[in-house]
């Protein structure tokens, strides 16, 4: 497929890679939509065990830590090696793609439904849940993404559904226990409206959510917690039979609600414009979601064809894992190189590098993911963290490096003189290109 | 590498402002309102108080824990119903000195499971939830109090530790640091580096701010998992003899399932040495100072198969500092034996863990009752003051 041009590179991917042409001209929408079904060249090489295949590791897992089994040969290592490996693929994958844009909104829509290791035991999910619950649906239906994300075993765990229980349920009766709300209102605050609901609704979402499970013998819900009766959820009635089914007709209805449309119209807008973006670009992006059955695909066009799209200005900061991707795409390195002269042990440790600048991998602090707006990251540690980065790697990687040349493969016409000139003056030619990664235009998109 | 680089391998300490360094801008200082100080310890993994604080006075305790408490004989007793862990021993002339307390048999209200993740994030961010669930803001009970302290500032509170904690996250603006080791790069290497940013308005300001405490401070790295514990503690104390006058970070490996008595020797160890150096980088403000270490919930009354214990219910809260009306263990002790227990294993909690955080946050910022119950931890009853402080 064509190559992508510097700026769509810049803005709706991951800054252009070593060894490759850069299309001319600016932001083409149907050439940044044509990734959205291109064949992944680099897909193979990044694909990670699915769920169905950890399954038995997790069975074992359990088994050997009830027996105390400890030692390199036991599941506990394979696992602790997996999710090593996931991490490393968060940062690796999007170095190496030629698809810059289906990653940015993998990571987008996985950041909005965000599950987080943050407190231990979501590790081993969250490959999965990037996987197999958002990448198919990139180009699909919002319903459907919800669906697939709601329906999770790292979601219902992260957000603590397995064990809600319907109060008046089998279960709920004979042993007291009751309903937890986590997921629920989430769902309705993050996932998608939020705003335009009451708590009377999330309650009556968590009993409708009570026994939801999804495990090795698949997504169902336990009838032993399930709730009888009706539940009314924003003035509709869901019923108890068939609740699978129930559940997914709800899902269905939130994510055709108009302050769905309105929330993910400005999460896109917000991630890939700016801070506060215009009104007019979110309204847009909202009637476009609406009028298409929650297609996402029709609402990335919109965003491409508008003209805050085709700014030369760059009003967003790129995250951590964007920046980090964007230094090893310039100097066309993966992260996972040995022999990285100044490392610890020769290796670049990525994901350690990240969680310095702000980010570690796959915890996020709290449900609501990652910062979508500059200020998160810009804490003093964090920007520290940043220049350390640059420092680093252009001293690993630029004892004979051209900083100007690289300077102008990365920004081309978008990046300042005064860059230009800082680049030009350094003493060496890797601080030339320590400056050009730890300068803002480097950092912005 | 370039010869004339002067502060290279070096720690920093940072902020979100450059105020933060007392060197900087003594104006601030003087901006500080109030000499109190408060540090909060998220100890991570659920610690055995029943180990730390030891019963010995309840006749029920020898038998639940035959091998953990075989060490009876080197518990320095304390009021002759509760005896100290030996290894925590270095903190008896505190005790002795009237500078630590504990509060036993204290929970926070998370009741329907025993869940690490979820015990801690309802500990930091202070629900009032039996199930844990977080109040709406997601945010941290610290972050809310310090909104309402009359006078605070972004300066006040100060999270330490690579994460920012979430008991210190929300709203109210707060500093965050961690020691950073810094690459070096030639003086005019900075100086580029330094031109290029200082152009760019989003990023002057922090850019600057990290870059000017970065030079001046000098030190070493903290090694979190290693036994530079002191090192921790000092850096906390210089923070709180700035403009900072609240300060959290948390402390982990309390999780001790198997052979708790290597593991629990080596936590109280640390522990000591952390509050000890609180203590002497504080110097004479020690005596207004506030330490409370708090766990997510307690361990079963009875010791397991493994040599440990496991997750539990009612824990304990440990106090210390010069504001303290220590030498004392403050609850109502709810007693082991069977009928005692919560569901036949665990120690019966008697006592919010918030409410001693609510009178602390009144006694020494003023923070209005209204404001405790209602903002900072909504719904909480605080009963009447324990009397923690002096």
């Amino acid at each position: 497929m064509e190559p992508a041009s510097l700026l769509e590179e810049i803005r709706f991917g991951y800054g252009p890679r070593a060894g490759t042409t850069p299309a001319l001209g600016g932001i083409d929408p149907d050439r940044v939509l044509a990734q959205l079904t291109a064949d992944d060249p680099s897909g193979a090489a990044w694909g990670r065990p699915g769920i169905a295949d950890r399954y038995a590791l997790f069975d074992v897992y359990r088994q050997e830590k009830l027996a105390g089994k400890t030692g390199k040969d036991t599941a506990g290592f394979q696992l602790k090696a997996l999710e090593k490996d996931d991490a490393e693929t968060f940062t690796s994958r999007p170095a190496t793609t030629s698809l810059g844009f289906f990653e940015r909104l993998v990571n987008l829509w996985s950041n909005r439904i965000t599950i987080s290791d943050a407190s231990g035991g979501i590790a081993r999910y969250v490959q999965s849940f990037r996987d197999e619950a958002v990448r198919p649906h990139i180009a699909g239906r919002y319903a459907d993404l919800l669906k697939a994300t709601l329906w999770h075993p790292g979601m219902l765990t992260y957000l603590t559904q397995t064990n809600s229980t319907g109060p008046h349920s089998k279960l709920g009766l004979r042993k007291g226990i009751g309903l937890n709300e986590n997921l629920a209102r989430e769902f309705l605050e993050l996932h998608s409206m939020g705003t335009g609901y009451t708590q009377g609704d999330v309650t009556q979402l968590a009993t409708l959510l009570a026994g939801m499970n999804n495990d090795a013998n698949g997504p169902r819900v336990d009838g032993r917690r399930l709730e009888p009766g009706l539940k009314q959820i924003l003035g509709a009635a869901y019923g108890d039979r068939d609740p699978a089914a129930e559940i997914d007709r709800l899902v269905e209805t939130v994510a055709q609600r108009p302050e769905t449309a309105l929330a993910t119209a400005h999460y896109l807008a917000r991630h890939f414009i700016a801070d506060n973006p215009p009104a007019d670009l979110v309204a847009t992006l909202a009637a476009a979601y609406t009028a298409n059955d929650t297609e996402l695909t029709p609402v990335y066009r919109a965003l491409l064809e508008h003209p805050a799209a085709h700014s030369l200005e760059r009003h967003k900061l790129r995250s951590p894992q964007e920046y980090a991707a964007a230094s090893l795409r310039l100097l066309g390195l993966s992260g996972q190189e040995t022999a990285m002269q100044g490392f610890n042990k020769h290796s670049m440790q990525v994901p350690a590098a990240l969680a310095r600048m702000g980010q570690p991998v796959f915890k996020a602090l709290r449900p609501d993911g990652w910062p979508e707006v500059a200020a998160g990251w810009m804490t003093p540690p964090m920007m520290a963290a940043r220049v350390d980065w640059a420092v680093d790697i252009a001293r690993a990687t630029g004892d004979r490096a051209d900083p100007l040349a690289l300077t102008d493969f990365a920004l081309g016409p978008y990046g300042t003189p005064l860059l230009r000139r800082a680049v030009g003056g350094a003493e060496q030619r890797w601080e030339g290109l320590a400056v050009l990664l730890a300068s803002p235009d480097f950092s912005r998109r | 590498m370039p010869p004339d680089f002067t502060v290279s391998r070096r720690a920093f300490l940072i902020g979100c402002s450059i105020a933060a360094s007392p060197l900087l801008t003594p104006v601030t200082f003087a901006a500080a309102k109030g000499d109190n100080r408060l540090v909060v310890i998220v100890l991570r993994g659920a610690m055995d108080g029943l180990d730390v604080v030891r019963p010995f006075g309840d006749k029920a305790y020898a038998a639940l824990r035959p091998g953990l408490a075989a060490d009876a004989a080197t518990s320095p007793d304390l009021d002759g119903f509760f005896a100290l862990h030996p290894a925590a021993a270095p903190l008896l002339p505190l005790w002795q000195a009237g500078e630590l307390a504990f509060a036993q048999a204290v929970a926070t209200p998370y009741r329907t499971g025993r869940s690490h993740f979820i015990g801690q994030d309802a500990l930091e961010n202070g629900t009032g939830g039996a199930d844990g669930a977080l109040t709406p803001g997601h945010d941290g009970w610290l972050n809310r109090a310090i909104s309402q302290i009359p006078g605070a500032t972004a300066e006040t509170g100060v999270s330490i530790g690579q994460q920012r904690l979430l008991i210190l996250d929300g709203a109210q603006d707060t500093q965050h640091w961690f020691p950073v080791i810094e690459s070096p790069l030639s003086s005019q290497g900075q100086s580029l580096l330094d031109t290029v940013n200082a152009a760019d308005p989003l990023f002057a300001k922090p850019y600057a701010e990290s870059q000017a405490l970065a030079r001046t401070m000098t030190g070493d790295q903290v090694p979190r998992n290693g036994i530079a514990f002191r090192q921790l503690g000092t850096y906390v104390a210089e923070r709180l003899t700035g403009p900072s006058r609240i300060a959290s970070f948390s402390l982990g490996g309390w999780d001790t399932h198997h052979n708790q008595a290597k593991t629990m020797a080596e936590q109280l160890a640390d522990l000591s040495d952390v509050l000890l150096a609180i203590k002497d980088g504080l110097a004479r403000d020690w005596s207004t100072t506030l330490v409370l270490a708090m766990t997510e919930f307690g361990r079963t009354a009875r010791e397991n198969g493994t040599g440990g214990t496991d997750h539990g219910t009612g824990g304990m809260m440990i106090a210390a500092g010069g504001a303290l009306h220590g030498k004392k263990v403050f609850g109502k002790w709810p007693g082991l034996g069977e009928n005692a227990l919560l569901a036949e294993r665990d120690l019966m909690p008697t006592g919010d863990v918030r409410a001693y955080a609510a009178h602390a946050l009144r006694g020494l910022f003023g923070v209005e009752a209204s404001a405790l119950e209602g903002v900072v931890f909504p719904g909480l009853d605080r009963g009447t003051d324990p009397g923690l402080l002096l």
